[in-house]
């Protein structure tokens, strides 16, 4: 096996400054709700971050499994916050499964991220305001294309975990065709249902996450099927389009500000450590709930012809094509995805130990 | 008040362990007179509670009640118990030391300890000596060897039935007495103070003290001690003789979330000698120790370690995380095995042992003399490496565990050197 000296300050690019305090004690795997026989963790990842094990870090799929609950940062020993350590070792992932390369420079580089979004927000919104056709038909292509670009983004990711997690150390491609593995993944996606196993499960991060992800893929729903025309139609106060929009634009409000309200005040373990890409999600998330509400409300009260519509729905789509161009494949967004996958691939290691699964 | 009681002394000593005792002893054997403020009824501290010590396995008691004899009968000490003191001034190069007595209720020069007053008392309470495992009376002498011997009342709890005043041969039972104050003048002053193990609420994850079959590492002295609560080691939800026994190592020290990031210095040893013990007593118990490193650091201690290790208890290199319990009662302990594959693991066990750290047990930089606290609350050295005793406060001097978590052995050796820097300054003045 190939050791890297230099791995553990790598992965402190990504957060985790504390860890080299750990004395290796266990306390953070026994106190852990979800660390499992078959995937114990924070303490064996520190431990191979520290001594250099570049390919076990790598291939591990135990970050996906962790949800932060911070019980080991709150009682580890040496306060070296291997709740973090696990954040950490997620940016680190994604930046490895990234392929363009741009996750690992915004994660090292702070700020740029945040600078480059809002850049490319004043070019969009440039653009979409010196556009002299009808807006209203270029939206809705605009969004059209959102499903198409987040796929092909997704789909490398996804291909690349599956290359790093299981072709690499696994030797060739392997797959589990069990049925109950398929559901599960599915169900773990939709679910993330061992955020419950965590001991004192914090339902404020919880609901924050259910109204965000809702509201989220509520906006998507309406983005990609374009049911929002507001430059098109009237809309009435209580219809099924407002209804939605309504809905989805106070949920991501709502949980996008408990969000922000928790990492502001350090409420929680989890909470305590805000990476640049962290405040740039959640404020983005927040904009994107306000811009839509204003759209939707521009729409009802004074119609679709209102000068200030026209401007506030150029802005709501220029957010929303920043969001999907630079923060969705680039930041933690994409954990979603990862965490049922993880799942999975930790089914197909077990049926490869036993001999059991589909191989080429 | 106009009849303050007035002592003038050489030294002062404040606290009555092995280190406070053994530095007194030192300074009279020499000719300077002394007085004891302790605040306990009895003298010993807490060593004359301990079962055996390490690495000798010596009768703890044997040792500290000669020392405590001596004290009480030596013609230039001066022993003051339940007793507390309140301020201490330095002014001209003379201590001053408010000093106050606490009522026992009975008159301590008739009485004749002859426990009639502690037979016919009817009311029972936890006897804080035993660690709340076995019962006392509301009059009663707090222990067996204690010094003096002479009964406490506990008026919180005593119901005025008066039975004690008329069984009492010497009519010396007082329900009057009040605090009486006492002053001390002294040219030295030598803080013996010691320390108390991490309180059982430390850690919310340890069970707050509330699983009854989690106990203390004083507790289990307790259960050893050949005159302990039971008389034997049961365990004390149910009282049954525990088949299975674990320690948890560093369960209040070498943890920053606790507060208590240093390392106690004694744990490991005592863990390793009652494991021996109990090994002794309950020769077919199965007796695991949960640690993240053995400290066997002094004299004889490696090998104390390895004879454990020999003998066939257990020694798993694992911090414990959680204990929970079952409906028996029996603790069920959550570690990481770090052996083979590693993995979380949950370990049922019918009796466990916090294996508790060592924090100060008296803030003595409220006295204002001139001595700091370190970060953790015990007294700084003026300079460590030139001597063990001196603080920073002209003529104040340390002695054992107020200084820092240490053992039986460097607190004695080190109460030699406080008496001896102590001597050096008073015959400078």
């Amino acid at each position: 096996m190939k050791l890297n000296p230099e791995l553990i300050d790598e992965i402190k690019k990504y957060g985790a400054f504390d860890i080299s305090a750990c004395f290796n004690c266990g306390n953070c795997t026994a106190v852990c709700p979800l660390s499992k026989e078959d995937a114990s963790f924070p303490r064996k990842l520190i431990r191979a971050g520290h001594v250099g094990m570049e390919e076990k870090i790598g291939s591990a799929l135990e970050p996906w499994h962790c949800y932060y609950c911070g019980e080991c940062s709150a009682t580890c020993p040496r306060e070296a916050q291997p709740g973090e350590y696990m954040m950490a070792l997620r940016r680190y992932l994604i930046a490895r499964y990234d392929i363009t390369g741009l996750s690992k420079l915004f994660y090292k580089a702070g700020w740029l991220q945040t600078w480059l979004t809002a850049g490319l927000f004043a070019a969009v919104l440039w653009l979409y305001r010196s556009y002299t056709g009808d807006f209203g038909a270029l939206a809705a292509k605009i969004e059209m294309a959102f499903p198409v670009y987040v796929t092909i983004a997704l789909g490398g990711y996804i291909l690349n975990m599956y290359r790093h997690a299981i072709v690499k150390p696994l030797g060739g491609i392997k797959a589990s065709l069990k049925p109950a593995h398929i559901v599960e993944t599915f169900v773990h996606g939709f679910t993330q249902k061992n955020f419950i196993g965590c001991e004192e499960t914090d339902w404020t991060r919880w609901i924050a996450h259910l109204l965000v992800m809702s509201g989220y893929t509520l906006t998507l729903v309406i983005s990609n099927l374009h049911l929002l025309e507001p430059l098109n139609k009237r809309y009435p106060v209580i219809g099924p389009v407002s209804l939605l929009v309504w809905y989805a634009g106070f949920a991501i409000l709502v949980g996008g500000g408990l969000m922000t309200l928790r990492r502001v005040f350090k409420s929680a373990e989890s909470s305590k450590f805000s990476h640049p890409s962290d405040w740039l999600f959640v404020i983005m998330m927040f904009l994107i709930g306000v811009s839509t509400l204003a759209t939707l409300g521009l729409n009802v009260l004074r119609g679709p012809a209102d000068p200030l519509l026209a401007q506030v729905y150029r802005v709501n789509i220029a957010i929303e094509t920043v969001w999907i161009l630079l923060v969705v494949p680039f930041t933690k967004w994409i954990h979603i995805f990862f965490r049922p996958l993880a799942v999975y691939f930790q089914h197909v290691r077990k049926e490869v130990e036993a001999g059991t699964a589909f191989s080429l | 008040m106009s009849n303050v009681e007035k002592i003038e002394v050489d030294a002062l000593v404040v606290g009555s362990g092995i280190a406070g005792l053994q530095s007194a002893l030192d300074l009279a054997d020499q000719g300077y007179s002394v007085a004891i403020v302790e605040k306990n009824p009895s003298i010993g501290g807490k060593m004359i509670s301990l079962s055996k010590v390490f690495p000798t396995l010596d009768c703890a008691s044997c040792i500290t009640t000669p020392r405590m004899a001596s004290v009480s009968h030596h013609p230039r000490i001066t022993t003051l118990t339940y007793s507390t003191v309140d301020a201490i001034k330095r002014e001209n190069g003379v201590f001053t030391a408010a000093v106050t007595r606490k009522p026992r209720y009975i008159d301590e020069k008739e009485c004749i300890s002859c426990k009639r007053c502690e037979d016919v008392c009817p009311v029972y309470l936890p006897d804080e000596y035993e660690q709340g495992m076995g019962a006392k009376k509301t009059i009663s002498i707090p222990f067996t060897n204690a010094i003096p011997q002479y009964p406490v009342m506990h008026p919180e709890h005593c119901i005025r039935c008066g039975a004690c005043a008329r069984a009492c041969p010497k009519d010396c039972i007082e329900f009057l007495q009040e605090p009486a104050p006492v002053e001390i003048k002294a040219k030295a002053v030598i803080l013996a103070t010691g320390y108390e193990t991490t309180p059982m609420t430390a850690k919310k994850q340890y069970g707050l003290g509330e699983l009854p079959n989690v106990i203390s590492p004083m507790a289990a002295e307790r259960l050893l001690a050949p005159h302990g609560p039971y008389g034997r080691v049961l365990r004390p939800s149910d009282g049954m003789v525990p088949g299975s026994i674990a320690y948890v190592q560093c369960a209040g020290s070498r943890d920053k979330s606790i507060g208590v990031p240093y390392c106690s210095r004694v744990c490991c040893m005592y863990a390793i000698k009652q494991a021996i013990l109990l090994s002794g007593s309950l020769p077919i118990a199965d007796i695991t120790i949960y640690y993240m490193d053995i400290r066997a650091f002094g004299k004889g201690y490696e090998q104390f370690y390895n004879n454990a290790r020999a003998m066939g208890i257990n020694f798993v290199k694992a911090k414990v995380a959680r204990i929970s319990e079952d409906e028996k009662h029996n603790p069920i302990l959550r570690i990481e095995r770090q052996e083979g594959t590693s993995a979380p693991e949950e370990v049922k066990h019918e009796l466990v042992v916090l294996s508790q750290g060592l924090v100060p047990a008296c803030d003595v930089s409220g006295y204002g003399l001139g001595s700091e606290n370190n970060d953790f609350g015990f007294v700084k050295l003026s300079d460590e490496t030139v001597s063990s005793a001196v603080t920073a406060g002209a003529g104040v001097f340390a002695a054992g565990t107020v200084k820092g978590p240490r053992d039986i052995p460097d607190s004695v050796v080190d109460a030699g050197s406080a008496a001896m820097e102590a001597v050096s300054y008073i015959r400078k003045l």
